[in-house]
């Protein structure tokens, strides 16, 4: 299966804050045994909410300079309460500070106001390009998957 | 080997902090392992084999995290709470732990809650003395 760990953004405001929305399902294939009897979210896939959502972040601030948008140290990670099927998380992340190729954040999600997990959080963003110039075309390609994407995530400006 | 509960917290301070990357000043006896030092699913496979090797004790893993054992099966929960079977499971795998207060509302969200610092200390002052 696809990891894809946000289905919507709601919210965007260029180099400072994005909202996102992610929808627990049951037909999450890790749910099975996460626990049988009691299916929640793995804590790691709140943090990745959290994760991509910064990325789409720098991605759209920075116009999509970057192919590689990746966790650098995650910190003050907490988890609060779990999050089941049928609940929504919504993620707000806000941005500390973006530069070329290193970002820092601190975000929090939470479903109907009940805390669900909260995080600080770097990434680092690159070309595959600046290692090797022959990658020039991956990084393309990549950068245009991933607009297109990004226009199935946000329907805003 | 017998060891004091300050000797056997020092050593389990030492343990979560290289298991989850956390300051040793986060890590003090009322922390609770999920909600305040960022432990989850995983880590608790990480803290229990780390544990084994910083006490030289075997730790089934059932035995420190009774949770994921309970979650999984049917008669301990329902309708996100622990039914009575399920408390009286959980009470005879952590005879340490004072689980009074979860019990009055066994709701499963804050099962996390009962899994602080202390309670490690206390498991492994029990299995060594």
């Amino acid at each position: 299966m696809k990891f894809v760990l946000i289905d919507k953004i709601v919210k965007l405001e260029t180099a400072k804050e994005i909202i996102t929305t992610k929808n627990v399902s049951l037909s999450e294939e890790y749910l099975a045994d996460h626990f049988p009897v009691f299916p929640v979210l793995p804590g790691v896939f709140l943090l990745q909410g959290l994760i991509e959502s910064a990325c789409w972040l720098v991605r759209q601030s920075q116009n999509f300079a970057n192919s590689m948008v990746l966790l650098a140290q995650a910190k003050n990670v907490k988890y609060k309460s779990f999050a089941a099927p049928g609940m929504q998380i919504r993620y707000t992340v806000t941005a500390k500070d973006i530069e070329d190729n290193i970002s820092s954040f601190v975000g929090s999600g939470e479903c109907n106001g009940e805390p669900i997990v909260d995080a600080r959080f770097s990434l680092r963003h690159f070309n595959l390009a600046e290692k090797n110039s022959k990658f020039a075309i991956e990084d393309a390609y990549i950068i245009e998957k991933l607009k297109e994407r990004y226009k199935l995530l946000y329907s805003g400006q | 080997m017998a060891m004091t509960k300050d000797e056997i917290l020092k050593e389990i301070q030492d343990v979560l902090v290289d298991a989850l990357g956390v300051d040793d000043d986060e890590v003090t006896p009322q922390a609770k392992l999920m909600a305040d030092l960022g432990a989850e699913s995983i880590d608790f496979l990480d803290i229990v084999f780390r544990m084994e090797k910083a006490f030289g004790i075997k730790i089934p893993r059932e035995e420190l995290f009774p949770a994921e054992a309970l979650l999984s099966t049917a008669d301990f929960v329902s309708g996100g709470k622990l039914t009575q079977k399920g408390l009286d499971e959980l009470k005879k795998r952590m005879p340490h732990t004072d689980i009074s207060k979860f019990a009055a509302d066994p709701n499963v969200n804050k099962i996390g809650d009962l899994f602080t610092v202390q309670v490690l200390v206390d498991f492994v002052a029990a299995k060594l003395n």
